[in-house]
């Protein structure tokens, strides 16, 4: 293959990946117990919204939920993007510093407490996440917040959210119990659509904010000590940037539960498909996030129709498997 | 243009530095040389104000480095690091371009249309035109080095710190970027600061050394010719040197003199008085030789306590910080009976180890040739008495040696 056609099949590729989000709405649409063709599909669409049990079906219950998808997918990603450029570590996700753990025990806190308002329950986990992290990042900052010091603290945290947690399990009644297992393996039967639009305005103005920071990103990559030598504010930066990352995350968990490996596999396969430069990694991630997780969820809710598998079991099924060929493909060049 | 007045620095208890002073001037090649250990990059990073001074100042164009804005501290001075881990996989253009980071204009891009020219000409300079387009993470660590040499290119800075930038490249390349280093110093008038363990280099095309101790101490700064002597290599490194004038270009030229052969001292007794570290490389060397070393007194916790019980050395010792007691001077008088040679290798005399050159006195009367390595005026803090007696067994037959090689090389006579 000489240049140029390398050239025309990325310009290609990159087109593909800008509508990917909308073909992916519409495989979701289509997707569920409720059988559609793909020509009902589209009079529904074109017709708008009305009482029909089908028109109800795609406009108030499968359009939000593949909306919801979206979102989490692009924080998720996003969120991953920032976390491993930042910590220099290929391992790094959403999770690592400790706000998978937060937003659980926050959730899990708030569930068995006999909560049952669809209000609550995401601010709570919200609140749990951003507490876990600022905890984290006051730790380590006390020893100028080197990477490693980071993840250590973030794992510490992690751990002892994880047996805080364990021990309101153990304490819980059975039915809020079930509830929280679900909730921690990922769930987007959104509790209450006024979040949806909130969810997006936070996850857009997000991207926003760190796309500003794209330079600053990848001075970071390249060392702490090379970053201020070429005029960043280091401390300051990595500040703004694990505040961005963390509200994503905590927007994501509270809206979604636990969604694995989205945050860690997208961003590799962009950075391999698009290269490390975070102006460009950073639209793909979002975009290709967003797909991959709708995606992901219309097959979690139609493969046994019309009951549900959680969504993080099919990303990490999806998912483990291609990280794995990556890995023994590209071996530590990830 | 850069001053440095009292500047003292430490890392958790260990101390770096104490009231260090010197300036670098505008235009000059400045490079610092010293013994591994001894902060020459901690001074770089000092001077570019990365790490903070708990003492003293250091002024660029009489502001304290820590006031100055970082993006227009980047804009004055680029560093060239000693080496850098590579996990992002950018091409070599893209990590070039970043130099431009403090003059970027636009949020997004690190370049304009306006510093590609620059990025361009420094890709030429250091010759990576041709792998412009591959990855870092593919490179090798000298194409490595020339990469992070040419993003502080980019960078268009006055100034240029460079930690042993030239340290893993090929000859061919090292004499390039040497002469590029030298053109944009003769030309540009770029500042530089170089670490270099290079000496012939660093003689060659320096205005000034700057030459630490292990002790990160100044030892001597000035031109090649007044701070490179075989005197002061000698004292720094511990190396038998010999310096010449290049027959080409006329700068001071180190020809260390290697002794090929080496030494055999199997059999022969050698009893040494040392202490705070004076017997460590002693010790070593003539545990290789296979002479069978006795040491003592030494205090426990000494540095060469640790050297001569590791090498399953004999030694007297005595109460960690305590002047040394009659009883462990009769112990070590014993041992000394028994031994062929006696060194004293001691440096830094005290009331606490005076005693000691009394039991070189009786080995002396009792025939036991006795050698004192380096010995010092200046390093005696008896008020002369030490430094008198020293004198004096060197009247009765004591024989002064300058440095180890010099005391292998006899003692390797007297076995044959």
């Amino acid at each position: 293959m000489n240049k140029r056609q390398k050239t025309n099949l990325r310009t290609l590729g990159q087109f593909f990946l800008l509508l990917s989000p909308l073909l992916a709405i519409l495989v979701s649409l289509s997707a569920g117990s409720l059988e559609l063709s793909w020509n009902r599909l589209f009079s529904i669409l074109l017709h708008g919204s009305g009482k029909e049990i089908a028109e109800v079906i795609v406009w108030q219950i499968r359009l939000p939920r593949a909306l919801l998808a979206g979102l989490v997918g692009a924080a998720l990603s996003l969120s991953g993007v920032t976390f491993q450029a930042v910590l220099r570590n290929p391992l790094a996700d959403p999770y690592l510093l400790g706000v998978s753990g937060g937003a659980a025990l926050g959730a899990v806190a708030a569930l068995t407490c006999g909560v049952q308002s669809p209000i609550v329950i995401p601010l709570a986990a919200f609140i749990g996440a951003l507490t876990a992290l600022s905890l984290v990042y006051l730790v380590a900052q006390a020893h100028t917040c080197s990477s490693h010091t980071l993840i250590l603290a973030g794992v510490m945290v992690g751990s002892l959210a994880a047996a805080l947690l364990l021990f309101l399990l153990w304490r819980a009644p059975a039915d809020a119990t079930r509830q929280a297992i679900f909730w921690l393996a990922g769930n987007l039967s959104l509790a209450d659509p006024d979040w949806l639009s909130w969810g997006w305005l936070w996850v857009v103005i997000g991207f926003l904010l760190l796309w500003s920071q794209s330079l600053n990103l990848d001075l970071l990559t390249q060392g702490e000590e090379t970053a201020a030598d070429l005029g960043l504010h280091v401390g300051r930066t990595r500040l703004i940037l694990f505040a961005l990352a963390g509200a994503l995350t905590a927007c994501a968990v509270a809206l979604a539960g636990l969604v694995g490996f989205v945050g860690l596999v997208i961003p590799h396969i962009c950075r391999l498909l698009w290269g490390p430069g975070h102006r460009l990694l950073l639209p793909f991630s979002a975009l290709l996030g967003s797909s991959f997780l709708i995606i992901a969820d219309a097959i979690a809710r139609s493969l046994y129709a019309p009951a549900e598998i959680p969504v993080g079991v099919v990303t990490a099924v999806l998912g483990a498997p291609f990280f794995l060929y990556l890995l023994q493909r590209k071996g530590g060049n990830l | 243009m850069i001053q440095v007045n009292n500047l003292s620095f430490s890392f958790a208890t260990n101390e770096i530095f104490s009231n260090l002073n010197f300036n670098v001037n505008r235009g000059e090649i400045l490079s610092i040389i010293g013994p591994n250990g001894c902060g020459k990059s901690t001074l770089l990073r000092l001077l570019r104000g990365t790490l903070k001074a708990q003492g003293g100042e250091i002024l660029w164009e009489d502001i304290p480095v820590g006031q100055i804005p970082s993006r227009e501290m980047a804009r004055k001075v680029a560093i060239v690091p000693q080496s850098s881990t590579v996990q992002f996989p950018y091409k070599v253009r893209e990590l070039v371009a970043m130099g431009r980071y403090p003059h970027r204009k636009n949020l997004l891009r690190f370049q304009d249309k306006s510093d590609l020219r620059e990025i361009e000409q420094a890709l030429v300079m250091t010759d990576l035109l041709p792998l412009a387009e591959r990855l870092i993470t593919q490179l090798s660590g000298g194409e490595l080095q020339r990469v992070l040499l040419a993003r502080a290119l980019a960078q268009n800075s006055s100034v240029l710190f460079l930690d042993e930038a030239t340290s893993h490249l090929d000859i061919d390349h090292r004499l390039e970027l040497t002469e590029l280093m030298v053109r944009l110093n003769r030309e540009e008038h770029i500042t530089i600061i170089q670490i270099s363990h290079d000496l012939d280099l660093a003689a060659a095309i320096s205005q000034r050394i700057l030459l630490l101790t292990g002790h990160g101490k100044i030892a001597d700064i000035g031109s090649a010719e007044k701070v490179m002597t075989a005197a002061n290599l000698q004292r720094i490194f511990r190396v038998d040197v010999k310096v010449e004038s290049n027959p080409f270009t006329g700068t001071p030229q180190i020809v260390p003199l290697i002794n090929n052969s080496t030494h055999q001292l199997t059999g022969l007794k050698v009893h040494l008085i040392c202490g705070g570290g004076s017997g460590t490389t002693l010790m070593r060397r003539l545990h290789v030789a296979k002479a069978q070393v006795t040491a003592g007194p030494i205090n426990r916790g000494d540095s060469d306590e640790a050297v001569a019980t590791a090498l399953n050395i004999p030694l007297v010792q005595e109460i960690p910080f305590n002047p040394f007691l009659k009883s462990t001077l009769t112990t070590a008088e014993q041992l000394i009976e028994k031994t062929d040679i006696l060194v004293v290798t001691t440096q830094w005399w005290g009331a606490g180890n005076l005693p000691c050159l009394g039991l070189a006195e009786t080995a002396l009367k009792q025939g036991i040739p006795v050698y004192l390595l380096a010995q010092q005026q200046e390093q005696d803090y008896t008020d002369g008495k030490a430094w008198g007696r020293i004198q004096q067994l060197q009247q009765q037959g004591g024989k002064s040696i300058r440095n180890e090689e010099h005391l292998l090389d006899e003692l390797s006579h007297l076995t044959t």
